[in-house]
């Protein structure tokens, strides 16, 4: 396993370097800097030069790529131009933010998906599965943004009741942060659990369709004991994969809910630091985007090669 | 007499998903190839006086905050709509697909450029890729129909060039090649052939994902110019009147659920289809 | 329960803009009335739709900045809403006869939130720290009229300008700039720190600024103002859109807000437990017509634009009730410095005429022109389409163009606005609002490339002029050239409105749109 992963490893980092520089140059090319942003209306040329002296605009972009990415490789990923606060940090509190939503959300869709997906199976072609296959076509055809729109409305209106206003990590509160988190989770799990639960219900069903199944259900061999010891190993590495995409799917789709939501995460500082170009910041919470995808990738990788001996020798 | 296009249609009652899919999407092309045979208002007209109206006989699915008929601007932006993202995933599924296939028809450096870059794509989630792109190039149609297409590029990419590294080891390529057949003509001939199936479904499949991101980047204002009716665009209009006049956001949204699932509904007919060959 | 509160103080205002102006006290009150019997104490919860880039008064254009900085930061003077500048940290003035030279009195017993008290050397530190160009402020420009600023004694500084200025006590506001402990940007990143922790006078301390998330200021304890202000805490949250901040006021979790569309007023107005207000305004939406742009360059297209604009119509489909047509004049200006349409050529719709200029200008089939608008800015949405189809009665054929405020900096900025909506607004003083948009190069930054003399030599006289009476003539004089050469279009003011939890006493709305009025609001649970 060694060999692979190191292997992996080195793909992932020249990845990761390749999409720095690109997200460098990106970001560069939008018309309207931060320091056009800061003069607004007002100014004159000495006031604006200086400013982009300040910031290193005046640099060529190579000199500037240059430095960013020394200063990263020494884990100092710079200051906002903005905020004047240190990127890790900014970055570092909305990650908190957008893992745990990722990973509540995760954690419902898994607990609501999979049973679904296996109860579809066991009833295949009945009205059960219909129902549940019903409810996953549904799931997967909904805006998410709109899904939490219609919550919104639908719980203010009916319940006079909306979320709190300000994000508060469980750490200090676990009572304000799920009620401020149960509408934005449950409009991405509704997606995510649809997903998840089409997904089993289709590995179960052509489980159950494999020859040995067959022919251990003609045997009499006692139904509940062929579905653990042979059909759920058998689903249980597609289901691994599928988490991780489901993961990296999540991470996509939080840029809306958090903009919907008011959530301090991930996704809303990229856009709003995106808006006031405020480009460190655009480049770390980038980096860390794209990093976060490789390590699940990564982690999926290894788990699928645990869970399948078979694997750890091809 | 000829029982092939009977046998199509028998096949296509024996699946009741492609059958119901296909009935859902035909009525949709309908609208948008003829949106002024389904609504006599102008999607763009405005009426400050009948602006935020409730759904009426007259106003079907109500007005917007400028007086304009809800419905017609969701008729007439189904045309909007669905050629952004049918234009946009064809776009990537030609350019992915073709340099797919010549990545894993000849391989080689070729393989290993191509296949670094498209790491570096699928190295973003979609939506933020979206996101990225036409928050950096601006909100206008044309970026919005780039950041779009090349969203799901390296989708079609590995489909292609999974396929075409497959069909290159069959016998029949290399029997053509045996007797002097030319690389590009076995690529065209044979290779392509055989791909293509694969690469229409995984169409038909991202469709759906592709238009929920089209309408989340018009929901965060990155999508079409104004007065241009978009399902997206028109949910972001409204989503500030949600409490006085929820009708502006329900109904292009519902569209949008629609359209989704008509063509999920093909695209599990298809992979289906696929599947049992 | 809408309460017309709109407030017209402006007339009888602009009296005592001569020297020895120490204002008699009875005129306003500073930041907003006095309360009564207030309250004290206790926590205000206040939505905002956009949150400020930064906090730092000296190198932040924003509005959003500015809203909220000098709640901890002060100038000199207080910009009245009568349009009079009022003393802050200063105590009184002297004009020297030549109108070169201002002697400064400054208030005694003023300390900054780092502890130290305040003195000349600090404000002549800081209002030479902005004035130079080499420090990368966006106020310089309008600091430039100042030779030099010096510490007479430890309570008097003394500002030496090249050209005579009526407004520099208006500059010497809270828009650009404030008075901070001397040598405070000597340190190495001292601009960042300012979003960290505040190190002005003002009322309000800095606690926490969470991007995207709020801003929390409390009571600054030893403010030299006696008993003020009343609240302990403010606390602002950022809200991405106006759906999430009518439903957080809705249920309570709110407790003040200004709206920054007004029409969604509706949509709580009938809420019980909230009052909705509504406040005149200095700020104006105009169309801009940059004459780099061709046809604008043509006199007579840009005439017939005007005449081809209903203002009513575009101000209804983009705040509705909630505005002012305006002719030459933002609305909270109207009455003090506005000549009356009626008085002013190209206000009133005439079709036959516009199309009569665009034959004349050899555009009598009409033409293609693209109108920029700004990402984000509600207004302009509706306000374009309606334009459009005005546009199109005399054969413009208008191209919406939606931009990002960045990119629409930078062609403001490069002087290529061509044909677009803006969204400004100035402290309330003719100076201060017309002379850096509307001055030839160089200087004025003259945007629009509008490059008028008799404009430029009227709004230099203006400056010059320190008689109230002569200087409102030379104003109204520059409305008339204004609006015959069309360099802009003003359309409307979009009122203030703002709601409250009734429990929120005592908060008014400044014209400006800035927050002066937390320091007298109270709330009584």
């Amino acid at each position: 396993m060694g060999p692979h992963l190191l292997k992996r490893l080195g793909a992932s980092i020249l990845t990761a370097l390749i999409a720095s520089i690109l997200v460098f140059l990106l970001v560069r090319l939008v018309p309207g800097d931060v320091v056009a942003q800061m003069m607004g209306q007002a100014g004159g040329e000495a006031a604006e030069r200086s400013l982009r002296e300040f910031f290193g605009l005046d640099q060529p972009i190579y000199v500037q790529y240059w430095v960013w990415i020394g200063n990263v490789l020494h884990g100092d990923l710079g200051t906002s131009w903005t905020r004047g606060m240190p990127v890790s940090d900014m970055v570092g509190k909305a990650f908190m933010v957008t893992l745990e939503i990722g990973i509540a959300t995760l954690a419902i869709a898994t607990l609501v998906g999979v049973p679904l997906g296996i109860v579809a199976a066991i009833y295949e072609g009945r009205t059960l599965d219909t129902l549940i296959q019903g409810f996953n076509l549904l799931g997967l055809a909904a805006p998410v943004f709109w899904v939490g729109l219609m919550l919104l409305v639908g719980v203010s209106s009916l319940l006079s009741w909306s979320p709190p206003l300000r994000f508060v990590p469980p750490s200090r509160s676990l009572a304000d942060n799920i009620s401020i988190l149960i509408l934005p989770v449950a409009s991405l799990a509704l997606l995510q659990a649809a997903a998840y639960s089409q997904f089993v219900r289709q590995n179960v069903v052509s489980a159950m369709h494999q020859e040995y199944v067959r022919t251990a259900v003609a045997k009499g061999v006692p139904v509940r004991l062929i579905f653990f010891k042979h059909i759920l190993r058998n689903v249980l590495i597609p289901i691994v994969t599928f988490m991780g995409l489901i993961l990296i799917q999540i991470l996509g789709g939080v840029v809306i809910i958090e903009s919907l939501f008011a959530l301090p995460g991930l996704g809303r500082l990229l856009l709003s630091a995106i808006e006031t170009r405020d480009y460190p910041v655009v480049q770390g919470a980038l980096l860390v985007v794209v990093v976060a995808a490789m390590v699940v990738n990564l982690v999926v990788d290894l788990a699928y090669r645990l869970i399948d001996p078979r694997l750890r020798h091809g | 007499m000829s029982a092939s296009p009977a046998a199509h249609l028998s096949r296509l009652w024996r699946s009741p998903d492609l059958l119901v899919g296909s009935i859902l999407l035909a009525v949709l092309v309908l609208v948008a190839l003829f949106p002024f045979l389904f609504t006599a208002h102008s999607p763009v007209a405005i009426s400050v006086p009948d602006a935020l109206q409730a759904p009426s006989a007259a106003h079907w699915f109500g007005t917007d905050d400028v007086g304009r008929d809800i419905y017609a601007r969701v008729v007439y932006g189904a045309r909007v709509t669905l050629s952004i993202c049918a234009g946009s995933l064809l776009i990537s599924a030609i350019i992915g697909g073709g340099l797919g296939l010549a990545s894993g028809f000849f391989g080689g450096w070729l393989d290993q450029v191509l296949g670094r870059l498209i790491d570096v794509m699928l190295s973003f989630p979609p939506i933020i890729l979206g996101v990225i792109i036409t928050g950096v190039l601006g909100p206008q149609t044309g970026n919005l129909i780039l950041a779009l297409s090349i969203v799901y590029l390296p989708v079609f990419f590995r489909i292609a060039r999974a396929g075409a590294m497959s069909e290159t080891g069959q016998t029949y390529v290399e029997a053509a090649r045996s007797i002097g057949l030319s690389d590009g003509r076995i690529l065209r001939r044979h290779v392509t052939r055989n791909v293509t199936p694969l690469i229409l479904t995984q169409y038909m499949i991202l469709f759906p994902l592709i238009l929920q991101i089209q309408a989340a980047l018009g929901f965060l204002g990155l999508g079409v110019q104004p007065p241009t009716p978009d399902w997206g665009a028109i949910l972001e209009g409204g989503k500030d009147y949600i409490l006085f006049a929820p009708w502006i956001s329900i109904f292009p949204g519902v569209a949008v659920l629609v359209t989704a699932l008509a063509l999920m509904l093909i695209g599990r007919g298809l992979q289906r289809r696929l599947d049992s060959r | 329960m809408i309460r017309h509160a709109l407030r017209h103080a402006m007339a009888g205002a602009l009296l005592c803009a001569t020297a020895f102006a120490a204002p008699s006290a009875s005129a306003e009150d500073l930041y907003g009335p006095l309360a009564d019997d207030p309250s004290m104490g206790g926590t205000l919860e206040m939505g905002l739709l956009v949150e400020p880039p930064g906090l730092d008064p000296f190198h932040q254009a924003a509005d959003a900045r500015i809203r909220l900085s000098l709640l901890m930061y002060q100038g000199l003077f207080y910009e009245g809403v009568g349009g009079e500048a009022i003393p802050l940290l200063a105590e009184s003035y002297e004009v020297s006869d030549d109108g070169l030279t201002y002697t400064i009195k400054l208030r005694e017993g003023v300390t900054f939130h780092t502890g130290q008290p305040m003195s000349a050397e600090d404000v002549a530190y800081s209002y030479n720290y902005i004035r130079d160009p080499a420090n990368g402020s966006p106020g310089a420009g309008d600091f430039s009229m100042i030779e030099s600023v010096e510490a007479i004694d430890p309570t008097t500084v003394k500002f030496m300008l090249s050209v005579p200025n009526a407004s520099l006590p208006m500059t010497l506001g809270n828009k650009y700039g404030a008075v901070v402990p001397a040598g405070y940007f000597d340190t190495e990143g001292a601009q960042n720190r300012m979003n960290v922790e505040s190190v002005g006078t003002g009322p309000f301390k800095l606690v926490e600024f969470n991007p995207n998330s709020n801003l929390l200021l409390e009571k600054n304890p030893d403010y030299w103002e006696e008993g003020a202000p009343y609240l302990d805490e403010i606390n602002f949250t950022f809200l991405p859109n106006s759906a999430s901040m009518l439903v957080a006021l809705r249920n309570g979790r709110i407790d003040l807000v200004k709206l920054e569309r007004p029409q969604d007023v509706q949509q709580v107005a009938t809420v019980p437990g909230l009052e909705v207000e509504r406040w005149a305004s200095l700020n104006q939406k105009p169309i801009d017509l940059g004459a780099e742009t061709k046809p604008l360059d043509d006199v007579r297209v840009r005439q017939a634009i005007a005449l081809a604009v209903d203002k009513e119509e575009i101000k209804n489909a983009s705040v509705g009730e909630y505005g002012e047509v305006i002719a030459a004049m933002p609305a909270g200006m109207a009455d003090g410095w506005g000549v009356p349409a009626e008085d002013l050529p190209n206000m009133s719709r005439d079709l036959e005429k516009a199309k009569a200029l665009l034959e004349e200008a050899g555009y009598g089939d009409g033409f293609d022109l693209t109108l920029t608008t700004i990402n984000g800015y509600d207004w302009m949405d509706p306000a374009a389409v309606t334009l459009k189809q005005q546009l199109a009665e005399i054969g413009i054929n208008l191209n919406i163009q939606r931009v990002d405020i960045g990119v629409w900096i930078d062609n403001f900025r490069s002087k290529h606005m061509g044909f677009t909506f803006n969204d400004w607004a100035s402290q309330p003083d003719p100076n201060l609002l017309f002379y850096r948009h509307f001055h030839k190069q160089p200087e004025g930054a003259d945007f629009r490339n509008w490059n008028n003399d008799e404009a430029s030599a009227l709004l230099d006289a203006g400056r010059a002029e320190s008689d109230p009476a002569k200087r409102k003539a030379i104003y109204a004089e520059f409305q008339k050239v204004l609006a015959e050469s069309v360099p802009t279009i003003m359309l409307f003011s979009a009122d203030h409105v703002t709601v409250r939890n009734e429990k929120v006493k005592n908060f008014s709305q400044h014209p400006t749109g800035w927050y002066f009025g937390l320091v007298r609001t109270y709330v009584d649970e």
